[in-house]
């Protein structure tokens, strides 16, 4: 539904402005903080992934953001409007942690009546269902009332409930936990789908993997504070290191030219260098002249799973 | 649109768990024997007969009971016999529906969705209120149907004291959406506003005989009481007036209590004020 006018569609689609959460408990008078200060912005068209441990605040900030939940302090703007905003949420679509669907309802009658709460209308909204019902392949089960569906039926009409109304911005809190690699990978395929048709998608996830797959930007919070933020591709760059794949030949071979060359090790029958250009090329080099076959030679990149650790086994601050 | 799809989806909600149904099953039943097991003959005016389930009853017995009386003294006993169960039922069937909203997942998907936090809460107690309201007009309509077939006496009162009788489950509803809104619990729910209806009728009689706190001789007991008494009556719905009320329509005697009934009406309000409030500023 991209009816609306009124936001600038280059602009970020999310902003954070030292937005705070404390939650309120009953008999302590502190309280849980979950958000500190957050400084955030999402840009409109890009899959954003965020990133933390249990309780660093990923899904606070995503209930700050619909108007689940309101910040202690700090304001947060969605589709260029106010967070919770009514209008705004006309242009979004949700798949929360752990959605709990109306069980007395059929999965068609699920999509009907969240496409009326969306505001879609008769015979728009039929056409949508069908389509949507066909599309993550629960065609056969339209009829069938959800509390029979498995996990990874449940996830992916919930999916189809998340783009029902065709958002501007998609946001998945874990939408993949607890399902398994086909799911994923059926998940996966429509969420590259949203993103094909311009929509932004914001992804809480701890599978680092799916994210840096999906992802163009992620954000890293602990504690309710924002560690790291940035491109997947900046934050994964090369770190000077290489790996040289070889083929086995003469077993004291590879080490023979390993043990010549400073910085080389042999790991699970390969070897792996630190350093740059010139540095790989005394490996090989060494390696050749051992009459070692080489078979690849990859420059090694940091995971997203290596910066996450990294990151987070720092302890660094914002 | 939206406050449709609420109320939409609360008939199916109250339909699935069974217990509207059940409610809806009891009246039919009731109605039914009452239709198959009343027979009366009436000549001039007068009951010359009256049996029920083969228990014959006939003249000079009847002491020349008019079929009108006849009529009025049923739909009396209904009042005070059925109108509590049916408000009691009524409440258990409908106790659930503001905690179930609000179970995590199913709050998160509905408050993401473009519908205010106000409008969803009223839309589900409009939803409530209506399947209740539609099962006493059920109750009353068939009850009156019955009885004008069987005597040829159509006395409208008993539909028109079901509506009242709508208007007070209305208030107490409102109690009961506040309870779960705060408690977020069904079970808990349904005690508290057991309590406050059994509580509405007890605080009536020291209502109704000023002189009670005579009985107390200490002046602050005496103030105390006086107060926790006077508040609660005005506080909560008027159950006993609502059922006088009721009576006086089906005897089409007087005037209705409208003092009894706007006091209700307006505790109904505050209360589901207060449940809107707080529902509007909480997280979830």
């Amino acid at each position: 539904m991209s009816g609306d006018t009124s936001t600038d569609a280059s602009g970020p689609a999310v902003i954070c402005q030292r937005l705070a959460k404390t939650y309120r408990a009953a008999l302590s008078r502190g309280g849980v903080t979950a958000l500190r200060g957050l400084d955030l912005a999402v840009p409109s068209g890009q899959t954003f992934g965020l990133l933390g441990p249990n309780g660093a605040g990923k899904t606070t900030l995503v209930k700050l953001l619909l108007g689940i939940a309101f910040a202690t302090s700090g304001t947060a703007s969605v589709l260029g409007r106010p967070a919770g905003d009514v209008r705004s949420r006309e242009r979004i679509g949700y798949l929360p942690e752990s959605h709990r669907y109306p069980p007395h309802l059929t999965g068609e009658q699920v999509l009907h009546h969240f496409g009326r709460l969306s505001g879609l209308r008769r015979p728009g909204r039929t056409r949508r269902v069908d389509q949507l019902l066909r599309r993550v392949n629960l065609g056969e089960w339209r009829s069938v009332r959800v509390h029979k569906y498995s996990k990874r039926m449940l996830q992916r009409l919930g999916m189809a409930q998340a783009i029902l109304n065709e958002p501007d911005l998609l946001i998945l809190d874990e939408p993949t936990d607890g399902v398994d690699p086909i799911g994923r990978r059926e998940i996966r395929d429509l969420l590259l789908e949203q993103k094909a048709r311009g929509a932004t998608i914001f992804l809480n996830s701890h599978l680092l993997s799916e994210v840096e797959r999906i992802c163009d930007r992620v954000a890293i919070l602990k504690e309710g504070a924002l560690l790291r933020e940035g491109g997947v591709a900046d934050l994964t760059r090369p770190r000077s290191a290489w790996q040289v794949e070889t083929r086995a030949g003469r077993p004291d071979a590879v080490a023979g030219a390993v043990a010549r060359v400073p910085g080389a090790r042999a790991v699970d029958g390969r070897v792996e260098i630190e350093g740059d250009v010139p540095a790989v090329n005394s490996l090989i080099d060494a390696l050749r002249g051992q009459e070692v076959e080489i078979t690849a030679v990859l420059p090694r990149r940091d995971s997203l799973e290596d910066v996450f650790v990294k990151v987070l086994g720092e302890g660094e601050t914002p | 649109m939206r406050v449709a799809a609420i109320l939409i989806d609360t008939g199916r909600e109250l339909l699935f768990r069974k217990t509207i149904i059940v409610y809806f099953g009891v009246v039919t039943l009731l109605l039914l024997s009452f239709a198959l097991a009343l027979h009366t003959d009436v000549a001039d005016g007068l009951i010359a007969s009256i049996s029920v389930a083969g228990l014959r009853a006939s003249s000079p017995g009847m002491n020349g009971l008019t079929a009108e009386d006849f009529v009025r003294y049923v739909q009396l006993g209904t009042v005070f016999m059925l109108y509590p169960l049916a408000i009691l039922m009524s409440v258990f069937a409908t106790a659930s529906l503001v905690p179930r909203m609000i179970e995590k997942g199913t709050i998160d998907l509905l408050l993401s969705k473009p519908i205010t936090r106000p409008a969803l809460l009223a839309a589900r107690y409009l939803g409530g209120l209506l399947t209740v309201t539609a099962n006493l007009l059920y109750l009353t309509g068939g009850l009156g149907a019955i009885l004008g077939l069987k005597t040829g006496v159509w006395n409208g009162g008993i539909v028109l004291s079901g509506l009242l009788m709508s208007l007070y489950f209305a208030c107490l509803f409102a109690f009961v959406v506040l309870a779960g809104v705060l408690l977020r619990s069904t079970t808990v729910s349904v005690m508290i506003t057991a309590a406050l209806f059994f509580a509405s009728l007890m605080v009536r009689l020291p209502h109704a005989y000023r002189d009670w706190p005579l009985l107390i001789t200490g002046h602050l007991w005496r103030f105390l009481a006086v107060t926790v008494v006077e508040t609660l009556y005005h506080a909560l719905p008027r159950t006993y007036d609502f059922v006088q009320a009721s009576t006086a329509l089906i005897r089409h005697e007087g005037g209705l209590d409208w003092g009894a009934v706007g006091g209700s009406a307006l505790s109904g309000a505050a209360a589901l004020l207060l449940a809107v409030v707080y529902f509007s500023r909480q997280d979830y």
